[in-house]
């Protein structure tokens, strides 16, 4: 139960990797592939943020004296959760819209049945 | 006027986001921007070239010192890498200025598009090859990424849409291999720096070590199409327009190549996951060939053998000594060259019989006699065969992995030449059906001035650097030096 209390955000963020990962792999309908990828995205957010966190932390900056510094928050990960942040949006974005036209195409979002080319 | 190597990186992705603005101007002027904005890089990494073989420039950004800042790290490598995209960014922009043409579903003059992500694509494998800081690397990578599964389907055709959304999915899982990977390697070490993490990665022994570079073998092996990760290659770069075919089979794949070994080499350090690197790319190598021998598909056939000279380079690189290394690096020119100059002859074969099918070349070489004529000469090049560039830098794989003395890579080279026999026959094929087969139109077809200027000077390049050979290992060598050297890197950045 203590490693499990001490661990529980990690478990969380690579919990919802792996939802994602299975979603990618197993699922047919490619909405619900685009969706495991944000899954998958959300995780590695969570998990990012997670290897700065300090509980009961502040933020990195001296607004008083007297703030120990090792109480504060690594603000590293946080950039990097942003940059990824918007890396994602557009990745999503874009998958959305080749959705679309494959939809155009196809008639069928079901990954199974759009085979022109070999998948 | 001393030049910022950073220019090699502000001047296309700020010309990318101008493109819009110089098209409310000038309609027309919108397909020179590329050819402007690679001809200055090339022009900036030639000129950087003598400087910074023996000593690597390292441009700190922000004013903060490394570890604190981004840092630039233009080595040799770096810097060869450089004049390879800007090289053939610079000839595939020439060709692009008459081969791309707006999709119908668009309406008029929405080329933009092309050339915006076109210049995106190339800043993002130049940023890749610079940059010094592993979270730079993946957003440069990210740049890279994304611009390429856009182009993928700039046509809007069923099959580009297709190909891009496979692309952009297994693309993006790979993308978040990597995001862990960094993720663990910054708690472990709580720095980005690249240097910096080298120099930490001594005093920790832990799985998580394997973890991440495992992760990131698998993300980067995504993009270049390593065994068993390269299921979107054949369509992607069959379905694309063939410019951009061009550059992703010479440009986009060798990126993650270079990511991996550089990982590998400066961060890992030389360890017995290379052995397990060889076999792969000889099974890579392996798988290529034979799947491109039985394709009836030409742009198929080039993607598939695209996928096995990556097999080739992983292999020598793998070898893990400076010769392997420089073998490496040379059969990456090779391949850059090649298969940039069979792309853009194929993309007007295609353009003008309208078909992408083995059957429908017969008997070009009498209709296209100079178009034929550039294709063999790429084709001879890849397949190995003297006096082209193809045949020296087989050799010097072949020489390097001899020298190893192991008797592992003894088979490995065998299997290698099998895999090359496989390659000529296809080939041979290919040039016979262009030569040796009639056909019913007897019109002689003439392509334009923009396909000729950059297929010719690819093909005096193959020719040239085949005959002197001499002319580039020097630097190959020296760079490949650089390239293992992980304590060199360290001292460089932080000028010890």
């Amino acid at each position: 139960m203590d490693f499990l209390y001490k661990n529980i955000y990690y478990i969380g963020a690579f919990g919802l990797i792996f939802i994602g990962l299975y979603m990618v792999a197993a699922k047919k309908n490619l909405i619900k592939i685009i969706i495991g990828l944000g899954f998958i995205d959300t995780g590695i957010n969570l998990f990012l943020i997670m290897i700065g966190y300090i509980k009961n932390g502040t933020a990195p900056i001296f607004t008083k004296a007297g703030i120990d510094s090792a109480q504060m928050v690594d603000p590293v990960p946080q950039a990097l959760v942003l940059t990824a942040i918007v890396i994602n949006v557009a990745i999503l974005a874009l998958a959305l819209g080749l959705a679309i036209k494959l939809y155009e195409h196809y008639k069928t979002l079901d990954v199974s049945k759009i085979r022109g080319l070999k998948w | 006027m001393v030049m910022n190597p950073v220019f090699l990186i502000v001047v296309p992705l700020g010309l990318a986001f101008f493109t819009p603005i110089i098209g409310l101007l000038s309609k027309k002027f919108t397909k020179y921007v590329p050819v402007i904005a690679m001809l200055f890089n090339l022009i900036l990494s030639i000129s950087f070239l003598p400087k910074v073989i023996d000593n690597p420039i390292v441009v700190t950004l922000a004013g903060w010192k490394p570890p604190f800042c981004i840092n630039l790290f233009v080595g040799p490598v770096g810097i060869i890498f450089s004049i390879l995209i800007s090289l053939i960014g610079f000839l595939v922009a020439i060709y692009g200025i008459n081969y791309i043409k707006t999709p119908e579903s668009q309406g008029s003059s929405k080329q933009e598009k092309y050339h915006i992500l076109y210049l995106l694509l190339l800043t993002g494998a130049t940023g890749i090859v610079l940059t010094g800081d592993i979270f730079n690397l993946f957003v440069f990578f990210e740049i890279l990424c994304i611009s390429s599964y856009v182009l993928v389907a700039y046509n809007q055709d069923k099959n580009g849409i297709e190909a891009a959304t496979k692309y952009l999915i297994q693309g993006s899982v790979g993308s978040a291999f990597i995001l862990i990977g960094i993720g663990f390697l910054y708690g472990l070490f709580g720095t980005l720096n690249m240097a910096d993490i080298a120099q930490k990665i001594g005093d920790v022994n832990s799985p998580t070590l394997f973890i991440a570079m495992a992760l990131f073998i698998t993300g980067f092996g995504i993009e270049s199409a390593m065994f068993p990760l390269n299921a979107w290659l054949p369509d992607a770069h069959s379905s694309a327009p063939s410019s951009i075919s061009a550059i992703l089979s010479g440009i986009a794949i060798h990126i993650g190549i270079y990511a991996i070994f550089r990982i590998l080499y400066t961060l890992f350090g030389v360890n017995s996951v290379f052995t397990f690197l060889a076999i792969m790319g000889i099974i890579t190598l392996l798988i290529g060939e034979m799947s491109a021998f039985k394709q009836e598909n030409i742009k198929r056939v080039l993607a598939y053998s695209s996928m096995g000279q990556i097999g080739l380079i992983i292999f020598a690189l793998s070898i893990g000594t400076v010769n392997g290394v420089s073998a490496g690096l040379f059969q990456i020119v090779t391949h850059t060259i090649s298969k940039a100059l069979l792309f853009l002859c194929v993309g007007y074969m295609i353009y003008y019989t309208k078909s992408m099918e083995l059957s429908s070349l017969k008997g070009l070489g009498k209709r296209m006699p100079l178009t034929s004529f550039l294709f063999t000469i790429g084709a001879f090049s890849l397949i190995g065969l003297p006096p082209f560039i193809g045949f020296p830098s087989k050799l010097s794989i072949i020489f390097a992995g001899l020298k190893t003395s192991d008797p592992l890579f003894l088979i490995l080279i065998i299997l290698l030449l099998c895999a090359t026999v496989i390659e000529g026959a296809y080939f041979f094929k290919i040039i016979q059906l262009l030569y040796f087969k009639k056909s019913e139109k007897k019109d002689h077809i003439k392509p334009p001035f923009t396909l000729f200027l950059p297929a010719i000077i690819l093909a005096i390049l193959i020719i040239f650097i085949g005959l002197y050979p001499g002319f580039i290992s020097s630097i190959l060598n020296k760079s490949a030096a650089e390239f293992v050297d992980k304590f060199f890197y360290i001292k460089t950045v932080f000028g010890v």
